[in-house]
């Protein structure tokens, strides 16, 4: 059995037996794994307190030649996810890219550059960034590194260029934009306005050094909801935190000022910018 | 064709579904149950029997018991002021084997997990508030365990109860009595920097 190290972000940990678990990583070298930690829930665990959600930490792991599960054999904990016991709002996001990375990848497929994104996203999360434009830039760079990136410079489907409207169809068929013509036809279609398609261009174009665009107030939610039903469309079910991010990053840009609230002032320190315990 | 009575491959089969049990282990545990007295066979049986059919959970604080409420529920020398919240009857247990706290409890019966599914709906949170609406609980303590999902099933709940006027704390983590700093993890060093307390 070889040793193989990496980093890796905790995806899933479930309990196997009295002290042992089974753990979900996603690696920067080898991609998704799973593996055997045994001993785990022990008090003097050679894992520490790295095998927890939301932690990267670095792994020494044999593994099988077989089906089997892959061993690990040592964790050592490079970064917790603090927010779980400060903000609720950034916890729920920090689960919102567990579920896509474990939904959008497969085991044993390495993307170091997806990781990467990754462990910035959620420090970014954690560490107090505007939840709504990290959670789209994550989601339109990871779906541009897996290969599923939305187009929306032309026509998905004839390469033709787009209407001059007010309103752009977007085909969750097609993967993207859809002329006049194309559209006909078409099922699963979504409106969007210009001004969102604007802001989502930037998006799906911007680099993985730099980090996410503006995201003007007037565009969150048509752009979550856009990105939302495609992401769904793409994985055949609607992913389970979809309603905790829509809710924690609208009331975390209250809560920072990002979005100002109709009818108040400022919506930084407003009495009712206090996230609700309503997931 | 197998060698064994139909009843010894049953027994097996139902001990092989216990947790941590393989099926070389639970072949050892029917031959030694066939091997010992024949009432200390049955006394097992019925002490299964008698657990499953009289134990349930506490109407109150959702602990383990086989009244409608559970011994410490009933136990007038409890402080009622002081709520200590486990996710499982486990955790009340290994608090009580600590042997400091005289308070009352209330268990979760689970942490939410939006991930795999849990929500607050399906714990006792409800019944929780319900508790503190009375008005007799002064302090909360949040004793979840200390992973993502315990502490946000613990900011969770603080949320919940913050119109309420309850003191609430949580258990202090940190460095191990006995350990070296030196090779202590820095995350866990951190912890116990944020949770300093003042030298009694």
């Amino acid at each position: 059995m070889a040793s193989e190290k990496s980093l890796a972000i905790v995806l899933r940990v479930v309990e196997f037996s009295e002290t042992s678990c089974v753990v979900t990583l996603f690696s920067r070298d080898f991609g998704k794994i799973g593996v055997l930690a045994k001993g785990a829930r022990r008090p003097k665990s050679p894992f520490e307190a790295a095998l927890d959600l939301l932690a990267v930490c670095r792994i020494v792991f044999l593994r099988k030649s077989s089906d089997g599960l892959d061993l690990l054999t040592e964790a050592k904990l490079e970064r917790r996810f603090r927010s779980a016991s400060r903000d609720l709002g950034r916890l729920y996001c920090g689960y919102y890219l567990l579920e896509l990375l474990r939904e959008l990848t497969h085991q044993g497929d390495p993307h170091p550059d997806l990781f990467d994104l990754a462990d910035h996203s959620l420090a970014a999360i954690d560490h107090g960034a505007d939840l709504a434009p990290i959670v789209l830039w994550f989601e339109f760079a990871a779906l541009r590194i897996l290969g599923h990136a939305p187009r929306l410079d032309d026509c998905a489907e004839c390469g033709g260029a787009l209407p001059d409207l007010e309103r752009i169809a977007f085909g969750q068929v097609a993967g993207g934009t859809l002329c006049q013509r194309c559209r006909e036809g078409q099922r699963q279609i979504i409106s969007v306005s210009r001004e969102a398609l604007c802001v989502l261009r930037k998006f799906n174009e911007t680099s993985l050094e730099h980090g996410p665009p503006g995201l003007p107030d007037a565009v969150r939610g048509e752009s979550r909801g856009l990105m939302q039903h495609y992401i769904a469309h793409l994985l055949g079910h609607r992913p389970r935190m979809h309603s905790y991010v829509a809710t924690a990053a609208i009331r975390t840009a209250i809560r920072t000022g990002a979005v100002q609230v109709p009818g108040e002032t400022s919506a930084r320190g407003g009495g009712n910018s206090r996230p609700s315990s309503t997931p | 064709m197998t060698q064994l009575a139909d009843s010894v491959v049953r027994m097996i089969d139902e001990f092989a579904k216990l947790p941590g049990i393989g099926r070389k282990s639970a072949e050892r545990l029917a031959y030694h149950l066939l091997r010992i007295h024949k009432s200390e066979a049955l006394a097992l049986a019925d002490a299964i029997r008698n657990v499953r059919e009289n134990v349930h959970y506490c109407q109150t604080c959702f602990n383990l018991a086989e009244s409608e409420q559970c011994g410490i529920c009933l136990d007038p020398q409890r402080d009622p002021t002081q709520l200590c919240i486990v996710e499982q009857p486990r955790d009340l247990m290994a608090l009580e084997q600590a042997g400091v706290f005289r308070g009352r409890y209330h268990v979760l019966l689970g942490r939410i997990a939006p991930l795999d599914g849990v929500g607050p709906e399906q714990l006792t949170i409800g019944q929780l508030v319900d508790r503190v609406a009375q008005g007799a609980i002064r302090e909360i303590i949040m004793a979840t365990n200390p992973t993502v999902e315990g502490d946000g099933t613990a900011l969770f709940i603080s949320n919940l109860l913050a119109e309420y006027p309850v003191t609430i704390t949580r258990l202090a983590r940190g460095i191990t009595t006995g350990s070296i700093l030196e090779h202590t993890n820095k995350e866990i060093l951190a912890d116990a920097l944020v949770s300093r307390q003042k030298y009694a």
